[in-house]
């Protein structure tokens, strides 16, 4: 679909999903405010800026995933495109990746090495960083792909592993970067800081959107996150090495930052407020060293908004893991029809199913709690029947409204795991899971009333069309 | 210079507004990392604004938590 970052500016552009403010404006507090206000709009465009105070001829761009509009051009889908059809394409899309579809190529003068810089590294006149949250501890990095290799086996595209992990830039040439001990870059970390090595890592920003989706989403170790972009795609994900090391980088980067992680060493980073809505506390986190920084002519830094939900990360992470789930449930229960996850990353699912039986409901919620995802993230697992579209929450609403019985259908499981980042999981990494079935019960669940449904209108399909048309001309002659 | 917000005398210019307009200058702290820039807000900047939540002030930086613990060395 996209090679880089501006052919998919390009299309945000040509559909309408892209504006410019040329207007001068601080980097803080007015990127923040940007940033906030794109994501609230409904369908909000990204926003380009070319006049930030202090940093002139330089851009920055920001809200680029930061609407299901966007994210349905990102996949080739009409930016009409319903949440469920976004779902579905994934699904299709995801595919690719077990039929082992997507490809990597190797370019000679990379666009992201047009420009090269080794020595006299200021990352804070480079690049037009800012603030995103007023008390963050510093500038941060929100949409990096952060590349590192196994120490064992360097050669290995599937070992080599794309992850977005939150950077603060701490110096001119000093970068905090918090990768938890299950991250798969920490695992390459483990291999060489017993021995007091560093670990070469290189962050490329601005990639292509594909990519930005893939560093976001948990993959096996040894499945390369550029060839399942290269799968969504369906072009090959074009790289380049790196000039200062043997790791692997988009070659139509934006910004590429070269580096090492200084070993058996832990800084102060943070705070930085997180995907939950809530600041994340200052702890002792690797730093990186840079060593090299390369850019495309006229590069355009590429970052996102993160606070209190609903925010452009929501976008990023939504579909992948409703996808990721709705797979590993499929693989027992075939009943299960679509899965909603797109609330703080799965802490609240929604569920469509049929039930095969009474109780079959909960069942789907004990599994949907129980994979390896849901063990910590799903805590509000709510059940809807397989006619009820999960994202269209008028319809979870009346689902709730008219299908649960409190006495039966309502659940607390106490004393499960949690998510630390969760504010109200107490202690950190504790908390409760609730199950809400609001579905029809079924055989030999009795229901002592006789309830017969309105039928759905087939017909009306057509006329939606016929009547929205005729709202646009009215609309027109105005 | 003393750091906004662990007040540790640790803090250094990081850079000027490199367009050479001098619309800022950009600060740092070595001890605790924080940066600012001194056109933010004085909620941000001012040590004296800023929430006391945030600040670091008499805390023991070499004291906070570690998620991923340096291991042991090996030869």
């Amino acid at each position: 679909m996209y090679r880089d970052l501006r052919e998919f500016l390009n299309k945000l552009e040509q559909e309408g999903q892209l504006v410019h403010i040329h207007d001068e404006i601080m980097p803080e507090p007015d990127i923040r405010a940007i940033g906030r206000a794109a994501t609230d709009l409904p369908n909000g465009p990204a926003v380009m800026m070319d006049n930030i105070k202090g940093y002139r001829g330089k851009r920055a761009v920001i809200n680029v995933h930061g609407s299901w509009a966007n994210s349905a051009l990102m996949f080739g889908l009409s930016k009409d495109a319903t949440l469920k059809e976004q779902f579905f394409n994934l699904v299709e899309l995801t595919k690719r990746w077990d039929n082992n579809e997507g490809s990597v190529r190797y370019v000679d003068k990379a666009p992201c090495q047009e420009v090269v810089i080794t020595k006299d590294i200021n990352l804070f006149e480079l690049i037009p960083l800012y603030r995103i949250n007023a008390y963050d501890g510093g500038c941060y990095f929100s949409k990096a792909s952060v590349i590192s290799q196994d120490p064992e086996d360097p050669d290995s595209i599937d070992k080599e592993n794309i992850g977005t992990y939150r950077l603060h830039v701490q110096g001119k040439d000093i970068i905090g970067m918090q990768a938890l001990a299950f991250h798969d870059l920490s695992i390459h970390l483990a291999k060489v800081e017993p021995y007091n090595k560093p670990l070469p890592v290189v962050i490329a920003l601005g990639v292509d959107p594909a990519l930005t989706l893939m560093a976001s989403t948990p993959i096996a170790y040894d499945k390369s996150e550029y060839k399942y972009a290269s799968a969504l795609n369906g072009i090959p994900q074009e790289i380049t090495k790196a000039v200062t090391c043997n790791i692997d980088v988009p070659a139509g980067a934006e910004y590429v930052i070269e580096g090492e992680i200084i070993p058996r060493q832990r800084f102060p980073e943070g705070p930085f407020g997180e995907f939950p809505g809530s600041y994340s506390g200052v702890r002792r986190q690797v730093r990186i060293k840079v060593k090299a920084v390369t850019h495309r002519k006229d590069p355009i830094f590429e970052n996102l908004y993160i606070g209190r939900p609903w925010t452009e990360h929501d976008n990023i992470v939504g579909l992948n893991t409703s996808v990721m789930l709705y797979k590993q449930l499929k693989e027992t229960m075939p009943e299960v029809e679509v899965v909603n996850a797109i609330y703080q990353h799965g802490l609240t699912v929604i569920i469509s199913t049929a039930n095969r039986f009474g109780g079959y409901a909960k069942s789907v919620a004990f599994r949907v709690a129980s994979t390896p995802h849901g063990i910590n993230y799903c805590k509000n697992i709510i059940l809807v029947d397989a006619d009820v579209d999960p994202f269209n929450l008028v319809q979870v609403m009346w689902a709730l409204s008219t299908r649960v019985r409190a006495d039966k259908d309502v659940i607390v499981i106490p004393n499960t795991p949690g998510m630390p980042l969760d504010p109200s999981s107490d202690p950190p990494g504790m908390g409760s899971k609730l199950i809400i079935d609001a579905t029809t019960p079924t055989s030999p669940d009795k229901v002592s009333r006789e309830v017969r449904m309105l039928d759905q209108i087939p017909k009306a399909a057509a006329f939606e069309k016929i009547i929205s048309d005729l709202q646009k001309s009215v609309a027109g002659r105005r | 210079m003393k750091c906004v917000r662990c007040l540790n005398d640790a803090a250094t210019k990081l850079a000027d507004a490199p367009d050479g307009s001098g619309a800022w200058e950009m600060y740092g702290c070595s001890s605790c990392n924080f940066t600012w820039r001194s056109t933010e807000e004085e909620e941000v900047i001012n040590p004296d604004k800023r929430d006391p939540y945030f600040q670091l002030a008499g805390v023991n930086l070499d004291d906070l938590m570690v998620l991923v613990p340096v291991p042991p060395l090996r030869k």
